[in-house]
């Protein structure tokens, strides 16, 4: 394989890390965790092989960001 | 982003693999008709093994793994001999079932000619190529996809790009490519080099959609200028899984072959025909087949036309690319989306099912839907583009192509002041494949640009 980008290790171990583990549908273990971003936001396009659940999973931290539109 | 061990499952290609077993369910173009025709055998390297495939004088073919099964010499230097294919180093024969059928040196009333059996693939021939199936029976058929048997001018590209099949195909699931890589990067190195980069490369793209279907994926765009009723986003075209990707538009019908040779070769070929409204047949005895240019003198990318473009960004990201370094955004949702339908066909495979697009229906022809109008740049625009800017432009075939389209047009003009039909042969699904109003399965939704 091609070697890999030290730059950005500290994100493969983040990935790693924090990539979600099972199905929110049925708690399987989650067959596909691919990680992508949007903005600051980290998410993970994940799919069940045992329930077909597909879904993006996306770590919030402490913090929940709500809103007020206009009114 | 991926981690190492998924990276690694993904991209495998060899037996006893997850991956490996899904991509052996499929037929793959091993030879072009014409090689076999010049000499009867050829050593094929496919999904990581070597095999001897052999024509007979008759027409039929075998393939089966290259080492004999009696001391493992090649049998890619093998004797056609009747059906089958005698080994060189003993004269061992097996047929086209893999039954060793002479044991030159040996007692004759043994069950020893039993024990020996190769394991013969099954290979038929369409469109100019010679196809191969080396999975587990019962195969299924060799689908007959619309580009291999329509009428039209065919010829056919080639290159072995030293990189994995994998980022080749999540390429066709990257519309937004285009607008870069064919668009401003092109017309940067036209700037260069003198010339014009097709502007139509350069538009921007305003929407993206996919849909998964029976075949795989189909790709769909709204470019600046264009809307919902363009056939880029009504129509799209399609990924055909596992390792091609259907194209065309201005009377061309083009498949993208990615063939994986093992994991980090891919055999690339633009499968090519050229029928445009009003075409004219012309014979062709045998299809012809060109090598397009990967590197040039100096070690450096070919990057001055559209093929050329494309296998530099795949073969630059490496070997197998690093899927634990990269960083996708919302805009690679279709990677994610392709990614999830490999994985779904490893657990059908694992459950003993038929992957996505295994055919067992008998059937004349399979359409698949491929816009024919492709960045609403005018059809006979499109084609002199794809003529003068793509790997076309290395074809043997040059002059003549240039003539189907010319004249073809020329005839349209007449049938059209005669006040009747033109011919145009029949290929492809040029229709709606979304109702309008309706989303895609995965739509980025409108972002005017």
């Amino acid at each position: 394989m091609t070697l890999p980008d030290r730059r950005f290790a500290a994100d493969a171990e983040a990935h790693r890390r924090d990539q979600p583990r099972h199905c929110p549908g049925c708690a399987g273990t989650l067959e596909l965790t691919s990680e992508f971003w949007e903005g600051d936001e980290r998410r993970f396009y994940c799919w069940c092989a045992a329930c077909g659940w597909t879904g993006e999973i996306t770590p919030t931290g402490p913090t929940a960001t709500g809103h007020e539109p206009e009114h | 982003m991926l981690t190492a061990e998924q990276n690694d499952e993904l991209t495998a290609v060899e037996a006893g693999t997850r991956m490996g077993e899904v991509l052996r369910r499929y037929w793959y173009p091993v030879a072009f008709a014409r090689e076999m025709a010049e000499f009867p055998v050829k050593r094929v390297e496919l999904l990581g093994e070597f095999f001897a495939l052999w024509r007979s004088p008759s027409g039929r073919y075998g393939i089966i793994p290259e080492p004999c099964p009696h001391r493992k010499a090649s049998m890619a230097y093998g004797v056609v001999e009747g059906e089958g294919l005698r080994c060189p180093y003993h004269g061992w024969k097996f047929d086209t079932e893999g039954a060793c059928v002479d044991q030159p040196a040996e007692k004759d009333n043994t069950n020893f000619q039993g024990r020996v059996r190769a394991t013969a693939g099954k290979v038929e021939e369409l469109g100019g190529l010679i196809w191969a199936y080396v999975g587990p029976d019962p195969a299924p058929l060799l689908p007959r996809f619309d580009v291999y048997v329509m009428d039209g001018f065919r010829d056919i590209g080639w290159a072995d790009i030293p990189c994995n099949y994998v980022q080749i195909m999540e390429n066709a699931v990257d519309p937004h490519h285009v607008e870069h890589l064919h668009g401003r990067y092109f017309e940067f190195i036209g700037s260069h080099e003198g010339f014009t980069a097709p502007a139509s490369f350069g538009k921007k793209h305003q929407r993206i959609g996919f849909d998964a279907f029976e075949y795989g994926i189909i790709k769909r765009r709204i470019l600046s200028g264009a809307s919902e009723d363009n056939d880029d986003w009504k129509v799209g075209h399609p990924l055909v899984f596992p390792y091609n990707m259907r194209v065309g538009g201005g009377g061309i019908h083009q498949m993208q072959i990615r063939v994986p040779i093992n994991r980090t070769t891919t055999r690339f070929m633009l499968y090519t025909v050229h029928a445009p409204e009003g075409y004219e047949a012309l014979e062709q005895p045998t299809v012809p087949d060109y090598e397009i240019p990967v590197f040039d003198e100096n070690g450096q990318h070919v990057v001055n036309y559209v093929e050329g473009q494309d296998i530099m960004a795949w073969a630059t990201q490496g070997p197998i690319t690093d899927r634990t370094t990269e960083h996708l955004g919302r805009s690679d949702i279709g990677v994610s989306m392709l990614r999830k339908m490999f994985k779904q066909q490893m657990a059908a495979v694992e459950k003993g099912e038929d992957p996505l697009g295994t055919v067992r229906e008998p059937h004349e022809r399979i359409d698949l839907p491929c816009e024919k109008d492709k960045f609403h740049a005018g059809g006979a625009q499109f084609a002199l583009d794809f003529c003068d800017m793509g790997s076309t432009r290395f074809s043997p075939m040059l002059d003549t192509i240039r003539k189907v389209h010319l004249s073809a047009a020329e005839q349209v003009g007449k049938d059209r002041a005669a006040g009747r039909e033109s011919f145009t042969p029949v290929g492809g699904i040029g229709t709606a494949t979304l109702e309008p109003g309706t989303d895609a399965q995965v739509d980025s939704g409108l972002v005017p640009r």
